[in-house]
């Protein structure tokens, strides 16, 4: 035979349409476990755990490429930078005294109303290392994980507002769930007039939209929408989306609207993990 | 090149020079495939990724006809569950693929092997092309979701790289070239 030096002069094995059987059997049966019951989250932990020092080697020539070509900023573009950056830690500093008032104004008003104190949720800065390129989901990786007390369920943040949650701890990293993700949601209130609604991801990084909306809701193009809190996931008071259109009903008895996600989803490394607090009563 | 013997433009029975040198090896075998989950493995731009090629399953359909004992349905299981991690799809979705892909390899190899690389390439496109769909069609079902169907792209950048890729792996084996020089 070509190219079989190990080839048994009689073959003494299954035939392959039996072979195949067997295998497409195994995998349905994975499929199966994996689809309706969580069941092989060990083995999935276990083969990310191994894969994942094998992907940063493979990234690093990437990185060091960022690096050689960040050396190289000219001096005119530090400066301005620099310039920009102070300006916006001077206006940062007079928004914080601001908070810092407001805070304890809310705080005092909630005592007299006897209303519980609002929740802090711990910060987690992570790094986003790698996005998973699938037909089906939006999600990314990132580097804490279970060693570093990151659990499922916890909201991801970034400086301009939500990103997602995360779905999945495994020991060094863990899987971010976008909001633009098909099955995602994030329940919101309009900023102009408290309206609750629910926000879904459409599978497009610029695009999230509200299902079932009431066909006389009060809501218009413009309109901000942040967490409501409801749901006990996300803290209150976050930045989630801007209407970009709404769209009357058709074919269906509700109407629909269209948002732009406010925290930049798909775009920057850096992300917030809010460990929640537990809430006192 | 290889010295070649004969005076006609036919294909010689048996292997000739180099290739009777250097078989393909269980070494180069792992290796070109470890290669090509690397190659997947790499930090690919995002927006890129639904062009992105299945170099495994090309390097594994490759070494289906070329070496089918050293590379069978039991590779590909492996490599589609690790792909599988990778990309954090359903556990089996793209080993299922992989071992159809293959399946179908095996049980063609004999005709496919006498093919040069331009003309295989008629005859893989619906390996390469299917197994997208399988996957797409496979995840819908079983995640009761909806596919991106941009990814079946994906296959077509396979089909359109098969040629370099069997021209490349064929020069590592010292193949011979089988459109080679006419007399």
């Amino acid at each position: 035979m070509l190219h079989t030096p190990q080839a048994p002069l009689f073959v003494r094995e299954m035939g392959l349409p039996t072979r195949f059987s067997l295998y497409v059997l195994a995998c349905l049966a994975l499929l199966a476990m994996d689809a309706r019951y969580s069941a092989l989250a060990w083995l999935r932990g276990g083969l990310n755990t191994a894969l994942y020092p094998m992907q940063q080697i493979l990234a690093m020539p990437w990185e060091w490429s960022q690096e050689v070509s960040g050396f190289f900023v000219a001096h005119g573009e530090l400066k301005r930078d620099n310039e920009r950056l102070r300006a916006e830690r001077d206006r940062m500093r007079i928004a914080q005294q601001d908070r810092a008032t407001l805070l304890s104004e809310n705080n005092t008003l909630r005592q007299l109303l006897a209303l519980p104190a609002r929740a802090d949720s711990v910060p987690h800065v992570a790094e986003i290392v790698q996005t998973l390129p699938s037909p089906f989901s939006r999600k990314v990786i990132i580097n804490r994980g279970l060693l570093q007390g990151l659990q499922a369920g916890w909201p991801v943040v970034d400086a301009t507002g939500l990103v997602g949650q995360v779905t999945r701890s495994d020991p060094l990293t863990s899987e971010v769930t976008l909001l633009t993700d098909n099955d995602q949601g994030a329940p919101v209130q309009s900023l102009r007039n408290g309206l609750r609604l629910i926000v879904s991801g459409t599978g497009s990084d610029r695009l999230l939209e509200v299902r079932f909306l009431d066909m006389h809701a009060d809501i218009h193009e413009g309109d901000l929408l942040y967490t409501s809190g409801i749901d006990g996931t996300y803290p209150a008071g976050i930045p989630v989306a801007q209407v970009v259109r709404t769209e009357p009903p058709r074919n269906t008895p509700f109407a629909r609207a269209y948002c732009r996600p406010l925290g930049g989803v798909g775009r920057y490394r850096h992300v917030v993990v809010l460990k929640p607090a537990t809430r006192r009563p | 090149m290889m010295p070649r013997s004969s005076a006609t433009n036919a294909r010689p029975l048996l292997p000739q020079g180099a290739e009777l040198a250097t078989p393909p090896s269980r070494l180069k075998v792992m290796a070109s495939l470890f290669a090509a989950l690397c190659l997947t493995l790499l930090p690919w731009a995002d927006e890129l990724r639904w062009l992105l090629p299945d170099f495994t399953l090309m390097v594994l359909l490759y070494w289906c006809i070329h070496a089918p004992r050293l590379a069978g349905l039991g590779i590909a299981f492996m490599l589609g569950i690790v792909t599988d991690v990778s990309q954090g799809l359903l556990l089996g979705l793209d080993a299922l693929a992989y071992c159809a892909a293959a399946f179908v390899a095996l049980s063609v190899h004999k005709r496919l092997e006498g093919f040069d690389p331009p003309r295989q390439t008629m005859q893989i496109a619906p390996l390469l092309l299917g197994k997208e769909a399988l996957v797409l069609t496979l995840g819908m079902v079983f995640g009761r979701t909806v596919a991106d169907w941009r990814y079946m792209a994906a296959g077509l950048v396979a089909v359109s790289l098969w040629l370099p890729l069997a021209m490349l792996l064929d020069h590592l084996t010292g193949r011979p070239a089988l459109d080679a020089e006419p007399a």
